[in-house]
């Protein structure tokens, strides 16, 4: 009886009804995408801190054998998994490889010569890193040392301030579409006031009039869920090569198909939620 | 079956509606209810289907005192009383048969069960051919027809009828006023009805109130006892008999 009158009012006002849903596709298609971003940045944060990494840049005057010495006394500690020793031969190929598609000019202006030799030390536990790094501090052949942990913090400070402006972007949506779908209920209700007053008259209780509105918020939300999500997936299937080529190999994709069903399941939860609650505001304003 | 004691009805402090108003009616009584425009018909009306409070004063419709009566009890009481409204009050965008089914909805029974309530009702008032008409293809008689079959869907035992024959002529005017009269006479059913119409009343030769600036003017009682009626007081009477015998 109630999802008939729901289907009967959205029919007969169906300009209203399209905003409606477009507000809460617009709403849930940003939190969808709000979402999909975060777990992605969990996930890479994850790949970062599972991986701890520390690189030390020689200076121009260190040899190979210096270079060698200090690679062994590394190795002599047991708290590494890996280490590597990349020759300023070999960084002038990573340099290559990473700039001969974006910018070949810049390879002309670099030759081995302005490139440091390095050592790539991945640690067993990302605690080790500072002990580590500590072993050749004031060694003079060091000219720099890289922490994987700074480019984590920065990466974070990044995500933060990026999850606050979404949760800012978010929170503005949401009031919009509470806003929207309150105004559309409001205005079907004053549209059938004569037929709600004649049921009120013939003993219909305040909530058989209410439950149709609250429930055709409901189905707002749940239509703006479903399509917001598909369209969010839809981008991050087509953006996912691009993202891949940019992590340059970092494993983030796919993300598991149970993790998107969970945001699936919970934007319809709080779609619903939300349609119910600003048609509910509406029914209590205007139906008395 | 209806009792107004002492009511009082005020819009605002100036403006009376009622003013120390009592009478009573009994069950399977037919009534009509008579006066010019503002003499408080239809505030009557709207008290009994507690549309409004009395300002002062009780009503007893069965065993309810609408004055105490509780906001969440009100669309039970809706529910026992069937109401003809001056108006009509039918949805223009249902049909006859959606329209008089509205109340069982209304009360949570089923659509198969409501539809079928609705044929039999249907049949009763001579419109089962028009079921699947809305109601702006029907005339004002077969309008008036559905507005009281859905009255009388819940067989209630008091009909509220305000001018259910204000917009006919005298011919169509009858035939509703038959059908209120046999819904009276084989169901037993109270019907208390305002009217213009001094050509139906004298016809019926009913009990008659008749309003006037808010107070009863006159209170005629009828020639004329509804067979359902005079039943009804048969057995109260022979009631009355034994008790005095076990007396």
């Amino acid at each position: 009886m109630h999802l008939k009158t729901v289907g009967k009012y959205i029919r007969r006002s169906p300009y209203q009804s399209l905003a409606a849903v477009l507000i809460m596709i617009l709403t849930m298609f940003m939190i969808s995408i709000f979402s999909i971003l975060t777990i992605l940045s969990i996930r890479l944060i994850d790949y970062f801190e599972q991986s701890p990494q520390l690189t030390l840049f020689f200076k121009e005057e260190a040899k190979v054998d210096q270079i060698m010495n200090i690679k062994e006394q590394y190795e002599s500690t047991g708290k590494i998994s890996s280490i590597k020793y990349v020759s300023k031969e070999d960084a002038l190929k990573i340099y290559n490889k990473l700039f001969e598609k974006e910018n070949p000019i810049l390879l002309d202006l670099v030759t081995s010569d302005v490139l440091p030799a390095s050592i790539e030390i991945q640690a067993q536990k990302a605690e080790h890193l500072e002990e580590l790094a500590g072993m050749v501090e004031g060694n003079e052949l060091i000219d720099s040392i890289a922490y994987q942990k700074d480019i984590i913090d920065t990466f974070i400070s990044w995500v933060n301030v990026f999850k606050t402006i979404g949760i800012a972007v978010i929170g503005v949506l949401v009031v919009t579409a509470i806003l929207v779908i309150l105004s559309i209920i409001a205005f079907k209700i004053v549209v059938r006031r004569d037929e709600i007053e004649i049921m009120k008259l013939i003993g219909a209780t305040n909530w058989f009039v209410r439950t149709p509105f609250i429930f055709e918020g409901m189905f707002y939300g749940f239509v703006g869920a479903i399509v917001g999500w598909f369209l969010s997936l839809g981008i991050l299937f087509y953006a996912t090569p691009f993202i891949q080529s940019s992590l340059k190999g970092i494993p983030i994709f796919p993300i598991p198909t149970i993790l998107l069903a969970e945001v699936l399941v919970g934007q319809i939860i709080l779609a619903c939620i939300l349609g119910a609650f600003a048609s509910f505001l509406a029914v209590l304003r205007y139906l008395k | 079956m209806i009792q107004f004691v002492n009511v009082s009805k005020k819009y605002g402090p100036d403006v009376t509606a009622l003013e120390n108003v009592n009478f009573q009616i009994e069950r399977s009584e037919f009534v009509f209810l008579v006066g010019p425009t503002g003499s408080g018909k239809t505030t009557i009306f709207r008290l009994l289907m507690r549309d409004l409070k009395p300002t002062t004063g009780s009503i007893l419709v069965d065993d309810w005192d609408l004055g105490k009566l509780p906001k969440n009890k009100v669309p039970h009481l809706r529910r026992k009383v069937g109401v003809v409204f001056q108006d009509l009050k039918l949805l223009m965008d249902r049909t006859v048969s959606e329209n008089i089914m509205l109340p069982l909805q209304i009360a949570g029974i089923a659509d198969t069960a409501a539809r079928k309530k609705a044929e039999e009702i249907l049949l009763d008032v001579g419109l089962v051919n028009k079921q699947n008409k809305f109601p702006l293809q029907l005339s004002g008689g077969e309008r008036q027809r559905v507005a009281i079959a859905r009255a009388l869907i819940f067989e209630p035992q008091l009909i509220l009828a305000d001018e259910p024959t204000g917009n006919l002529d005298l011919e169509t005017s009858l035939q509703i006023l038959d059908l209120l009269e046999s819904i009276n006479t084989l169901r037993g059913t109270t019907i208390f009805m305002a009217t213009h119409n001094s050509e139906i009343i004298d016809r019926t030769h009913k009990r008659v109130i008749t309003m006037f600036k808010g107070s009863i003017k006159e209170d005629k009682q009828g020639k004329g006892k509804s067979s359902a009626h005079r039943n009804t007081e048969e057995k109260s009477s022979e009631n009355k008999d034994l008790e005095d015998k076990k007396e």
